[in-house]
């Protein structure tokens, strides 16, 4: 089962942080491959259990279902419902920890999942590089606007 | 119960760092306020339960047994046995993650113990900002920042 750990250290107060990652309907105002987001049935995209439904920038759509999250830890995890390639058993947890010597934030972003053999090194390749890392480049700049 | 959080961020790979600091007697190699250590009975420092035997440069002994060492997810977790810091219960972890943006390494050190009321703001002062960050400050030195 491939195993994708990716980690950073963001310039900004883990506070300032969780305030943008933990909104579960909020991808699409930093994440490049996020074109559009909506939570289903119109829950609260804090509640547990809510399910999100992106429309990616090559018009295909995914669902995720958030399956915890936690202000205290500023965790969340969630899983993938339906999605136009090829993956399965996918999950995926954020936490943020805070680097007390400066006031920063390491953020660690993680996913396991399963696919055909023939596909595992694209797919991997594909969520480390355009999901997890196109992420935090996406938040250090989405920080600096904010500023 | 009183509680210590310190983290930093050194610029090296987690490997080079885990290097340095998973000697359970090795302190005195890379840590400032530590003068000497043994490990007592001639055991092996990566022998979980063994016992360290320090002396800091003030002149401070401190006895610790290792509770847990993993080189897989690289801790290093450790009680208070004899100390005259007067805590009591005290058990402290130190842990490194990769950074894989950069080859970084995020190092958490944090502590628990019970102490008398009035000494709890003192001993977290002394215990974080002092023994752990001169710590991470020394590592971060030895390490180019």
């Amino acid at each position: 089962m491939p195993h994708i750990v990716r980690s950073t250290i963001l310039d900004a107060p883990p506070a300032a942080v969780w305030n943008v990652l933990r909104d579960f309907n909020g991808f699409d105002r930093w994440h490049p491959a996020a074109a559009a987001s909506s939570i289903e049935r119109a829950q609260p995209a804090d509640k547990i259990g809510c399910v999100r439904r992106f429309k990616l920038r090559d018009g295909s759509e995914l669902r995720e279902q958030l399956l915890g999250l936690s202000d205290l830890e500023q965790t969340f995890s969630y899983c993938l419902l339906d999605t136009p390639i090829p993956i399965f058993n996918y999950v995926a947890h954020v936490r943020l920890l805070p680097v007390t010597d400066g006031n920063r934030t390491f953020w660690h972003w993680e996913s396991r999942f399963t696919t055909r053999p023939e596909d595992r090194n694209s797919i991997s390749e594909m969520i480390s590089e355009q999901i997890f890392q196109a992420g935090f480049d996406a938040i250090r700049q989405h920080l600096k606007e904010a500023a | 119960m009183a509680r210590v959080y310190v983290s930093t961020v050194v610029n090296a790979r987690n490997d080079r760092v885990w290097a340095r600091v998973r000697d359970f007697n090795g302190m005195p190699n890379w840590h400032p306020a530590i003068a000497e250590s043994r490990i007592e009975g001639g055991e092996p420092s990566d022998k979980i339960g063994c016992i360290r035997d320090f002396r800091l440069r003030n002149g401070d002994r401190i006895r610790e047994r290792l509770l847990g060492l993993s080189d897989y997810d690289m801790f290093c977790t450790y009680a208070i046995l004899e100390s005259p810091m007067g805590v009591e219960n005290y058990v402290a972890t130190l842990r490194l993650t990769p950074v894989t943006d950069g080859d970084h390494t995020f190092l958490e050190w944090t502590a628990e113990f019970d102490c008398a009321p009035e000494r709890e703001a003192e001993l977290v002062d002394n215990i974080g900002s002092g023994v752990f960050q001169g710590g991470f400050d020394a590592l971060k030195r030895a390490f180019g920042g």
